[in-house]
């Protein structure tokens, strides 16, 4: 593992690969940032998971929102409806995970993804 | 629809504190499908509910085990904001149809890599529990 500066600037520049996916598809990037920091600079899962997690504490996605909202492309109703959940149920699932085996939930989570994502593939180019 | 829009909102949210991940990735295509938003219109969305610290109840918990890299996360969080502005410059010109395949195909890569790093953790935690057990 290479140390010191290498080491951050390789994590600075794996981060912007992850920031251009969250401006893309606007998402947060931890779906990406948490394997990456995972299988490139040794992180284990719960480590990875923490770095995650405070790296998405500032927020990182606003220079994207407003070119979105310069468009007209955010339903600000929506939105504010859907925080409040989103949030709760964020508490729910940290309680449950303390049953749950994360790692196969992990994986059947990997599933669905994967399934959802050839989906979508599928109804936007071969319909 | 009020009440449709709470309740997806505790069910991404339930995936959220559970994996550590998700938020935006599941959120996305939910707007896309239950709502009936048009692509990028689901993502600025996403953008904006994603604003707020949502996962400072979760980062505690992982604070208090030391599971958190700070300089590594800051790293990150710059790297992130700098992306991310490229990210939506690229993405706002292309066509719905062509971002909806993109983001799908997206998925399938980030699934491959989710699964992956887990079958990775997995094989290293049953050699530790065999040489553990000698």
């Amino acid at each position: 593992m290479v140390e010191g500066i290498g080491r951050a600037g390789g994590i600075l520049a794996v981060a912007t690969v992850c920031g251009v996916a969250s401006g893309m598809f606007g998402i947060g990037g931890g779906v990406l940032l948490v394997p990456l920091l995972g299988l490139l600079f040794a992180f284990s899962q719960h480590r990875a998971q923490g770095t995650s997690l405070i790296a998405l504490i500032p927020p990182t996605g606003i220079l994207a929102l407003l070119v979105y909202a310069k468009e007209g492309f955010v339903s600000w109703k929506t939105g504010l409806l859907l925080i409040p959940g989103v949030f709760l149920g964020g508490i729910l699932g940290g309680m449950l995970a303390e049953r749950i085996k994360p790692r196969a939930m992990r994986e059947v989570f990997a599933g669905i993804l994967f399934a959802l994502g050839a989906w979508q593939a599928f109804s936007a180019w071969w319909h | 629809m009020i009440l449709i829009i709470l309740l997806l909102g505790l069910g991404v949210g339930v995936l959220v504190g559970l994996l550590g991940i998700g938020g935006g990735v599941a959120l996305v295509p939910a707007m896309v499908y239950l709502l009936h938003m048009d692509q990028h219109m689901a993502q600025g969305t996403s953008l904006f509910i994603l604003l707020p610290p949502i996962g400072l109840g979760a980062l505690r918990e992982y604070w208090k085990q030391g599971q958190v890299d700070w300089h590594a996360g800051i790293m990150c969080a710059i790297g992130m904001l700098v992306g991310a502005y490229g990210g939506s410059l690229v993405a706002l010109p292309m066509n719905s149809q062509n971002l909806k395949g993109l983001f799908g195909s997206f998925l399938m890569v980030a699934a491959l890599l989710l699964w992956r790093k887990s079958r990775l953790e997995g094989n290293a935690r049953a050699k530790e529990q065999e040489t553990a057990r000698g």
